[in-house]
């Protein structure tokens, strides 16, 4: 679909660790003290996470065009690639919000690069929502997918 | 897709752990629109094409919080002095600004957050070629007035979203006998704000539900003390509730609004209408995405619908007013939506219009098609 073309490039990049709401996120997710370490990658950087020697997954932060702002997303994966969960980040417009509620997101978790993910299918939408729903789903596909070739390679490890 | 004017780097797909993104100025560009052909049964009403609505979209970023929105709509092609239909207006206009997730303060041209078609009305988001007749004659959609307000979601994953409005109020010389208060509306157009008038919404969403809960109140009399005095002079008080419900192929909504109009008698001693004391009503419609018995795998949807509205623009009627029962209409649409994306439909239905008089009723086939981008 072409709204996977408004898959937006982050220009920003920040020095030293990842901003504070990236760090609650991943701290939600894989538990508090776990240890974040940021890997460069092509154009964009993917976070490593780990405890004591042992990896617990990776996470990115991608955005995708709504209506007309970006929607910040974050989406987590475990060592073995399968999707840990997705956070919103940063919600700009004043509909389609629902798309930050867990009872959505929680329909991601579990699933791998190998799962299709389609609105109305694998994915229920939200009624008045729509816009958002397809934009976030078609950027995490994005995200995982990019994940999964980047750990397969070799590339992030 | 939507344009993006004057954003740097776009369509690179790059994860970063990076949330700042640059306040950069940008402009969007949507819209949406659609073209009908409707075949009335019965002698000399020959079929009519209409290119209902061209409508163009189009929002700026001032920077990370403040945001302009507007949707500018061309009526049935063309406007021309001396020929009837057609209309260009502004269907919403307004700034919008941020202050946090939980609340957007707005102001400008709005969407009175009433029912499910008003503020969600592009084409490719309801069945049937023509809105639904409720929405037409009891929430008279598109309905649009100018005021202030705030638009949000609860804090804390509640599932709660709210709108709420302070607004110009409806104007008592335009109700009417069968189209209730839709010509009342004043649509920002030098419009009287001696009424101001409120409205809101609560709504609440799970994945495949929405459930909602709208309200209008405001006076109409304008300065007209015939009709009544003071800011809510001869108020108009609407209740609306809605439900949506999707689960895989099957889908239903239902819509239902009760408005009263307490000083019915005066306006109509004033205005020489018929105004009743109570328009009320709602419809019902299922719908089933064939698709899914014949080509599981595809993303394209083919409803099969069928929708009943019930509605009375003379529910109850003051002294002096004998009901028309022409007015009490129900209304049957069975019909077919094609998506070959989730934003574009290609509908064709047939509807049954029939009342309680028995007066006046036909039956209609409609064929359309709609987009929005």
């Amino acid at each position: 679909m072409k709204r996977a073309l408004a898959l937006l490039l982050l220009t920003a990049q920040t020095p030293g660790g990842p901003p504070a709401k990236v760090a609650a996120s991943i701290a939600r997710l894989f538990g508090p003290g776990a240890r974040v370490d940021t890997l460069q990658v092509d154009s964009g950087s993917v976070l490593r996470v780990s405890r004591a020697d042992s990896l617990l997954g990776f996470a990115a932060v991608g955005n995708v065009l709504g209506k007309d702002q970006p929607i910040t997303f974050l989406v987590a994966v475990d060592p073995t690639d399968r999707l840990k969960d997705v956070d919103i980040l940063v919600y700009r417009e004043p509909y389609g919000g629902e798309v930050a509620y867990e009872p959505w997101r929680r329909q991601f978790r579990g699933k791998s690069a190998r799962d299709s993910l389609r609105v109305g299918k694998e994915i229920r939408s939200i009624s008045g929502a729509t816009i958002s729903v397809h934009a976030v789903t078609i950027g995490v596909r994005r995200v995982l997918a990019q994940l999964t070739a980047w750990h397969a390679s070799g590339t992030i490890r | 897709m939507r344009t993006l004017v004057g954003w740097g780097l776009f369509a690179v797909m790059a994860p970063c752990p990076v949330r700042v993104l640059p306040a950069q100025e940008r402009t969007t560009v949507g819209g949406y629109g659609e073209v009908h052909y409707a075949n009335p049964t019965g002698p000399k009403t020959p079929p009519v094409v209409n290119l209902a609505r061209f409508v163009v979209y189009l929002a700026h970023s001032f920077d990370d919080r403040l945001a302009f929105r507007s949707e500018l709509e061309v009526e049935d092609a063309k406007l021309e002095g001396g020929r009837p239909g057609g209309e260009v207006a502004l269907e919403q206009a307004y700034l919008d600004y941020r202050v946090a997730g939980w609340i957007t303060l707005r102001t400008g041209l709005v969407l009175p957050p009433v029912g499910i078609v008003n503020e969600t009305h592009e084409p490719p988001t309801f069945n049937g070629v023509e809105r639904p007749g409720f929405d037409h004659d009891v929430i008279p959609t598109t309905w649009r007035e100018i005021g202030v307000g705030a638009v949000g979601t609860v804090p804390g994953g509640s599932g709660l979203a709210y709108r709420v409005y302070l607004v110009n109020g409806l104007r008592a010389d335009g109700l009417s006998a069968g189209e209730g208060i839709r010509e009342g509306r004043q649509e920002g157009r030098q419009a009287s704000f001696a009424n101001p008038s409120m409205t809101g919404r609560l709504e609440w969403a799970r994945p495949g539900v929405k459930i909602g809960g709208s309200f209008w109140y405001g006076g109409t009399a304008d300065t007209n003390s015939a009709v009544g005095t003071g800011t809510f002079g001869a108020p108009v008080a609407l209740l609306s509730a809605d439900a949506r419900y999707d689960n895989g192929p099957f889908a239903m909504r239902a819509v239902v609004a009760t408005i009263s109009v307490s000083d019915a008698e005066a306006i109509n001693a004033t205005y020489g209408q018929s105004v009743g004391s109570r328009i009320a009503g709602g419809y019902l419609e299922g719908a089933y995405d064939l698709l899914r018995l014949f080509a599981p795998a595809s993303s394209q949807k083919l409803n099969a619908f069928v929708r009943h509205e019930r509605y009375d623009t003379q529910a109850s009627v003051p002294a002096g007013v004998t009901r028309d029962r022409s007015l009490a209409r129900r209304i049957t649409t069975v019909g077919v939506t094609y998506k070959p994306t989730w934003n574009t439909a290609f509908k064709g239905d047939y509807r049954l219009l029939r009342n309680a008089a028995g007066a006046g009723e036909g039956e209609v086939l409609s064929l359309g098609v709609g987009y929005q981008f």
